[in-house]
C-alpha cells in the first residue's frame, strides 16, 4: 500500500459537502456509545466509587490546611471529580481500537473511503467523546456536585477557557493515542507498547495526583512533555489555579502540542501506510 | 494421599504447558509484563512523590502506609496469579464459547482445571514491585521485631489472598448466569484492592464500617496492622479481633467455593 486514496473527484465540492463526511461519521460515534446503557451505568458506579476512595485520601493528605500549592480542599474534590468524569470521553485507560484495525487488516477498508485517514478517526472519535461526555462525565460531576459541592468556573471568559482546553486536551490526547497506535504498523506486540503509554499517560496527565502537588523537579521534566495538556491544563483552569496571562499561555501550549503531534501523526502514518502489507483473501 | 499428590502433580502438568505457552511469544510477554509493572509503579509513585509536601496521610507515616499498600498489592497481585482462571471475563470466555463443557468432559477435578487455566506469569514483576513496598514498610513502620509480626503479617496476606479469591469465585460463577451483573463485583475487588491500600481511618464512618462489618475486608490488613502499630482498634473491637482478623479471608473463600458448586449444577452448557 503506497499510495494515500485520492480525495473525491467531483466537478464541484463545496466546502460544506467536505465537512458532510466527517460530520455525518461524528454523529455515528456519538450515537454508538448509547448501545449499552446498562454497562454505562455499572461503569458510572465503579467510576463513583474509586472516586470516592480518592476524594478521601486527598481530603486526608490536607488535613487541616487551608491550601496546599494552590489549591483548597474543595478544589480537590473539584479535580477528582473532573478527571473522573473525563476518564472515558479522554479514553485515559487506553485505547486500542485504531491498533486492532491495523493487526486485522481491516485499515484498508478505511483506505478506501474518501477522507483522510487521520481526519476520518479524529471525527469518528470526537464523537465518541462527546457520547461519553454526555453518558458518563455530566453524570459523575452531577453526582460530585450534590454529594460534595464542586468549585465552577467564576464567569464567560473562565468558561471559554475551559471549554476552549476541553477541546485542547482531546485533540491532544487523541493524537497521542492515535500516535501510540500507529506503533502496530511495525510491530505485532504493539498492545505492550501501549499500556507503556497509558501508564505514563497517568501519571503525566494528573490524572493519578494534581500535577502542582509533585516535587519541583519532576514538575520541571514533565512539562516538557504533551501529557499536562492532556488534561491536568484543563482542570488548573477550571480550578482557577492558573489565571489571567497564564491562562492563554497554558492554552497556547496546549495548542503547540497539538500541532506537534498532528505533525508527528501524519509523519508516522505515512511512514506506516508505505509498511503496511495486507494479506488478501 | 496418593490422591491429592496425583492432583498436585497433574496441576503441576498443566501449569507447566501455561508456563510453555507463555513463553512462546516473548517480546509480547516482556513488554506485557513491563507495562503491567508500570501501572502499578505509577500509582505508587504518584502517591510517594507527594507525600513528602503534605508530611503523611492522616497521622500515617510513609513507612506505615507502605505496609499497608504493599501488603495488599502483594496479596492481590499473588491472587490474580493463582486464581485467574476464576476471573470474571476468563472464566466467561469459557462459558459464551462452551468450552467450559470441556473441562466437565476430563477425567481431572473441575476446580483444579479452572485453577491452572489462566496462570499469568507476566505478573510476576508486579509482586517484586508489591514485596519491594511492603519491605519498605516493614524496615520503616515502627514494628517489634518477632514471631507475633512474622505471623500476623503472614495470615494477613494469606487472608487476603483468600478473601479477594473468594471475590473472584463469586464473580466467576455469576457469569453462569449473567454476563451484566460482573461489573457489579469489580467495585468490590478492585475497588477492595484500593480501599485496603490506605489506612481505612480516613474514610466516612459509614464507607469503613461497610467494608467492616458487612463485607470484612478490614479484618485482613488493616486491624492486624493497627495492633502491631500499637494503635487502638476502631468502635471498641477487643484486641483478639486484630489476631483472629485474616480468618475472615478463608471464611469467605469457604462460602465463595459452595456459591460456584450450586453454579457448577446450574450450568447447562451453550448447547453447540
Amino acid at each position: 500500500m503506497t499510495t494515500m486514496p485520492a480525495p473525491p473527484t467531483g466537478g464541484h465540492v463545496s466546502r460544506l459537502s467536505r465537512l458532510a463526511l466527517p460530520w455525518a461519521v461524528a454523529r455515528l460515534g456519538f450515537r454508538r456509545q448509547f448501545a449499552y446503557p446498562q454497562a454505562a451505568l455499572w461503569g458510572l458506579i465503579t467510576n463513583s466509587f474509586f472516586g470516592l476512595l480518592r476524594v478521601a485520601v486527598l481530603l486526608a493528605l490536607f488535613g487541616t490546611r487551608p491550601q496546599v500549592a494552590g489549591y483548597t480542599p474543595q478544589d480537590a474534590i473539584t479535580y477528582t471529580g473532573l478527571t473522573q468524569a473525563f476518564i472515558m470521553a479522554f479514553s485515559l485507560f487506553g485505547w486500542f481500537d485504531f491498533m486492532r484495525v491495523i493487526h486485522r487488516g481491516e485499515v484498508t477498508a478505511d483506505l478506501l473511503r474518501p477522507a483522510s485517514l487521520l481526519g476520518f478517526w479524529a471525527a469518528q472519535d470526537a464523537g465518541r467523546a462527546l457520547g461519553q461526555l454526555v453518558l458518563r462525565g455530566l453524570p459523575m460531576l452531577l453526582i460530585f456536585q450534590v454529594i460534595w459541592g464542586l468549585n465552577w468556573p467564576p464567569g464567560p471568559l473562565a468558561w471559554a477557557q475551559v471549554v476552549l482546553s476541553v477541546l485542547l486536551a482531546w485533540a491532544c490526547g487523541f493524537l497521542f493515542r492515535f500516535l501510540v497506535n500507529c506503533a502496530a504498523f511495525w510491530s505485532p506486540d504493539a498492545v505492550g507498547f501501549g499500556r507503556f503509554a497509558w501508564a505514563l499517560l497517568g501519571l503525566g496527565c494528573g490524572f493519578l495526583m494534581p500535577l502542582a502537588f509533585f516535587p519541583e523537579g519532576f514538575r520541571a521534566v514533565l512539562a516538557w512533555t504533551p501529557f499536562p495538556a492532556m488534561l491536568n491544563t484543563t482542570v488548573e483552569l477550571w480550578v482557577g489555579v492558573t489565571g489571567g496571562g497564564a491562562a492563554w499561555a497554558a492554552l497556547g501550549t496546549q495548542l503547540g502540542w497539538t500541532v506537534a503531534l498532528l505533525l508527528a501523526c501524519q509523519v508516522t502514518l505515512r511512514a506506516g501506510l508505505r509498511r503496511l502489507e495486507v494479506a488478501g483473501g | 494421599m496418593a490422591d491429592v499428590r496425583h492432583h498436585l502433580t497433574l496441576y503441576l502438568r498443566l501449569l507447566g504447558a501455561q508456563i510453555r505457552s507463555q513463553g512462546a511469544h516473548r517480546t509480547s510477554f516482556i513488554l506485557d509484563a513491563l507495562g503491567s509493572l508500570l501501572i502499578t509503579a505509577a500509582e505508587f509513585a504518584a502517591l510517594a512523590l507527594v507525600l513528602p509536601r503534605f508530611g503523611g496521610l492522616g497521622g500515617w507515616t510513609l513507612g506505615e502506609i507502605c505496609l499497608l499498600y504493599g501488603l495488599a498489592e502483594l496479596a492481590f497481585v499473588l491472587m490474580d496469579i493463582l486464581f485467574g482462571g476464576f476471573d470474571a471475563p476468563n472464566l466467561s470466555a469459557h462459558v459464551r464459547s462452551g468450552s467450559f463443557s470441556t473441562f466437565l468432559l476430563r477425567p481431572a477435578p473441575l476446580t483444579l482445571q479452572v485453577f491452572a487455566s489462566d496462570f499469568a506469569l507476566r505478573r510476576i514483576p508486579r509482586v517484586l514491585l508489591a514485596a519491594a513496598i511492603a519491605g519498605y514498610g516493614l524496615l520503616h513502620a515502627p514494628l517489634a521485631a518477632g514471631p507475633e509480626t512474622a505471623a500476623l503479617l503472614t495470615a494477613a496476606v494469606l487472608g487476603m489472598i483468600c478473601f479477594f479469591g473468594g471475590l473472584f469465585v463469586i464473580g466467576g460463577t455469576l457469569t453462569f448466569w449473567t454476563v451484566d451483573s460482573v461489573e457489579a463485583m469489580n467495585v468490590l475487588t478492585y475497588g477492595g484492592r484500593t480501599l485496603i491500600s490506605y489506612p481505612m481511618d480516613i474514610y466516612s464512618a459509614w464507607l469503613r464500617r461497610t467494608f467492616t462489618y458487612l463485607i470484612p475486608a478490614a479484618f485482613l490488613s488493616y486491624l492486624p496492622a493497627l495492633h502491631l502499630l500499637g494503635r487502638p482498634l476502631p468502635d471498641g473491637l477487643p484486641g483478639w479481633a486484630a489476631l483472629i482478623g485474616p480468618l475472615a479471608g478463608p471464611l469467605v473463600l469457604a462460602g465463595a467455593f459452595a456459591f460456584w458448586r450450586v453454579g457448577v449444577r446450574h450450568y447447562q452448557g451453550t448447547g453447540t
